[in-house]
């Protein structure tokens, strides 16, 4: 193992080092630390446009990185020498519109990482596809097409789609934003019961009674940098900075 | 060659054993190639398919006559000459004029067929009856043809203009329409196209030409020579001979004009075998067309600046230069520069393919590049790699939106691939040339060939849809 991919004493599960991102010359994250533990749970919290999505898509290597490192799971993934498609093994995904494969049945849409990854044959792939769908409480929408499905049970296809290869790690872009207000409860009641299991779970989100409730940690970012971080009730009840304040006064 | 060496040793074995076999004229029993022209009505075209003609008639019963037979090749006049030095065909009969040069290449027979250039006129004119009457017309001629010449040299004399067209079919059609009063044009050809009832009639006499003969490689199949000789001495004393040319050449009032029904029923099966090619080389050259439409495609979309600047290059090269322009690169330039012949097949699909691979290309980018990213970014996030994700993922909602485009493009190629007539390929267009060369029935075959284009797309285009809706559901 080269002396990238060691991972940090702490263990932690997630471990960001002075990570930049630019999209040309629009430098959209400035210099970001964050250390997550396993079992642990993060909400990501910030205005629009201050660099949450970029973060998140750092860390599984969906953008390119432009300077620090991010390593995931013992893995560096600004390392070239990394295979990222086995990091991504890892790290399921959850985006903010679903992009579940409209030309697969449901069930399918969940199989076609194993099948086609050679982690499990058809029929053991089907297996599990059901029981994730169990679990996620449509195993009757198996054989359905996603265009049939509501916006609540497409997210909630798509978390068990994210959850085929065994990650260790979960990340939610969103996951509710692009919901009607009557279906962000099943899609949050999902997201519990895997931070209940102790999945390590990283959220951007604009729930904030639900990053109160399910968070270990939130981190308050503004304009590509970390402004705050802590546990919710320190965050939430006695914010520090001037700029964490005046962001909540306006969600809240 | 070696047919005629073994000829040679039959014919001095044949000497020895005399008393065996006194009448071994060495080519008994033997097969012979013989090599011809692809169409020069009478002399060689096809009908329903077959070869037929003077010349195919006449080595025919020469070749019964004599005991011997015969493997026609269709090959091209100039092709079938060059099959002749290269030994590749052991004769060749062409309608071919005996000329001084020829001679010094090629050992002729004896002539079989006294051509000349003759005048013709609308059979509905009788305004014309010689030279003198043209003063002031025009009159068309074949371009390069000794009809031209001998027209262009005579007509300062009798004071009319010579204007030069391509075929005899168009000829003919531009007398009938009035543009012009008069053709001039091979003494049998014009009475081969009278004879059709081509709505002409001669109304001078036969200005003699060259002799037309059957040709054998210099110093070679001298037994085979001898044999042709033989037997149309042999038909010409027992008047097959006289029957042969008749059949082609008589005067019309013998031939009954064939009613479109059954203009249509003869041209069928040629029509048919026209439109197989067609086709099948569309066929083929959708296939190789949608392979390098959808590598150009997707070098165009890929971050390689090399690969991008090859598809670019490609496209922006197939579809800036007329197709026709490569079918005729492919087939008469390429073989040039390399030495090697290329087959006419490997040609027209090059030609088509090449084309519409551009034009596939740019399909195929456009419905790459109207797939959500999103859709790539779910597939690599579960740990799938870039081509894979196309491959499950991105492409087959591609080809859902792409599909319209496709069937568009395959409907034009299989359009665009009557162009190939133009070098020779045997496709749908060229197969209604061919029968109207030799029928004069210009209106109406292209009629028919119009029709059979029209159901063939219409059925190809209701397949495509139903596979569309099928497959793309
Ligand atoms: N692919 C991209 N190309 C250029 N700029 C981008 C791209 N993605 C995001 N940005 C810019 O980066 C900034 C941060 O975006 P994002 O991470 O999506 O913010 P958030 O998720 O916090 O709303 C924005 O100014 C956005 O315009
Ligand atoms: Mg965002």
């Amino acid at each position: 193992m080269s002396e990238a991919t060691v991972a940090s004493p702490r263990e932690a599960k997630i471990a960001v080092k002075g990570l930049r991102k630019s999209f040309g010359t629009n430098e959209v994250l400035k210099g970001i630390d964050v250390e997550i533990a396993e079992g642990e749970v993060v909400c990501v919290i910030g205005p629009s446009g201050s660099g949450k999505s970029t973060l998140l898509r750092c860390l599984n290597k969906l953008e390119d990185i432009s300077a620090g490192h991010v390593i995931v799971d013992g893995f560096d993934v600004t390392d070239p020498k990394v295979d990222i498609n086995e990091v991504r093994r890892h790290v399921g995904m959850v985006f903010q519109h679903f992009n579940l494969f409209p030309h697969m049945s449901v069930a399918e849409n969940i199989m076609l990482a194993p099948v086609e990854l050679k982690k499990a044959t058809k029929a053991e792939a089907r297996e599990q596809a059901l029981k994730l769908l169990e679990r996620v409480g449509l195993r009757e929408k198996a054989d359905a097409r996603p265009a049939s499905l509501s916006g609540g049970q497409k997210q909630r296809v798509a978390i068990a789609r994210a959850l085929a290869m065994n990650p260790g790690i979960m990340l939610f872009d969103e996951a509710t934003s692009a919901l009607d207000p009557e279906m962000v409860g099943e899609v949050l009641q999902v997201i519990r019961d895997l931070a209940a299991e102790g999945m390590t779970m990283v959220l951007v989100t604009h729930e904030m009674g639900f990053a109160k409730e399910i968070g270990d940690r939130v981190v308050f970012m503004d304009a590509g940098v970390v402004c705050e971080s802590g546990p919710p009730a320190e965050l939430f009840g006695n914010p520090q900075q001037d700029r964490t304040k005046e962001f909540l006064s306006k969600v809240l | 060659m070696i047919a005629g060496l073994v000829g040679m040793f039959l014919l001095l074995g044949g000497s020895a054993a005399a008393l065996a076999a006194p009448a071994d004229s060495g080519v008994e029993g033997k097969t012979f190639v013989i090599g011809t022209d692809t169409t020069f009505a009478p002399f060689e075209f096809r009908q329903n398919g077959e070869l037929t003609g003077i010349d195919m008639d006449l080595i025919r019963a020469i070749a019964e006559e004599q005991g011997f037979a015969v493997e026609i090749r269709s090959l091209g006049f100039n092709a079938a000459l060059q099959a002749l030095s290269s030994d590749q065909v052991d004769g060749v009969i062409a309608g071919m004029s005996i000329t001084d040069e020829r001679k010094a290449i090629y050992d002729f027979s004896e002539p079989y067929f006294e051509s000349g250039i003759q005048m013709a006129v609308a059979k509905t004119d009788d305004a014309i009856k010689g030279y003198e009457d043209l003063k002031g017309k025009t009159v068309v001629a074949k371009t390069g043809s000794e009809g031209e010449t001998y027209a262009k040299s005579i007509a300062g004399q009798y004071g009319f203009e010579v204007t030069s067209l391509d075929q005899s079919a168009t000829m003919y059609e531009s007398v009938k329409a009035g543009s012009a009063v008069a053709v001039f044009d091979d003494y049998p050809v014009l009475a081969y196209g009278v004879a059709q009832n081509n709505g002409l009639k001669t109304v001078t006499d036969k200005v003699p030409g060259g002799s037309y003969g059957f040709a054998v490689d210099k110093g070679n199949n001298s037994a085979l020579l001898a044999a042709f000789n033989d037997g149309l001495a042999q038909l010409k004393a027992n008047g097959e001979y006289d029957q042969i040319l008749n059949k082609y050449l008589a005067d019309p009032t013998a031939a009954v004009p064939t009613t479109f029904w059954e203009l249509l029923t003869e041209s069928f099966p040629a029509l048919m075998k026209g439109l197989g090619n067609t086709v099948l080389v569309t066929a083929i050259s959708f296939a190789v067309a949608m392979v390098l439409g959808l590598l150009a495609g997707f070098m165009k979309i890929s971050h390689n600046i090399v690969l991008r600047g090859i598809a670019t290059t490609f496209v922006n090269v197939f579809r800036g230069t007329p197709l026709l322009l490569w079918a005729f690169m492919f087939y008469f330039g390429v073989p040039q520069l390399t030495g090697q012949p290329m087959s006419i097949w490997v040609a027209g699909v090059l030609t088509l393919s090449l084309n519409s691979g551009a034009y596939v290309a740019e399909i195929v980018r456009g419905g790459i590049q109207s797939v959500d990213p999103g859709q790539l970014e779910a597939s690599r996030s579960l740990g799938l790699g870039y081509g894979k994700s196309m491959q499950k993922v991105v492409v087959p909602q591609a080809f859902k939106m792409m599909t319209p485009s496709l069937i568009n493009q395959l409907i034009i190629m299989l359009k665009d691939s009557s162009l190939l007539l133009a070098i020779g390929f045997t496709e749908l267009l060229y197969q209604g040339q061919q029968i109207y060369a030799s029928n004069f029935r210009v209106t109406e075959t292209l009629l028919i060939v119009g029709v059979i284009y029209f159901v063939a797309i219409m059925a190809l285009t209701k397949l495509a849809n139903f596979a569309d809706r099928k497959f793309n559901k």
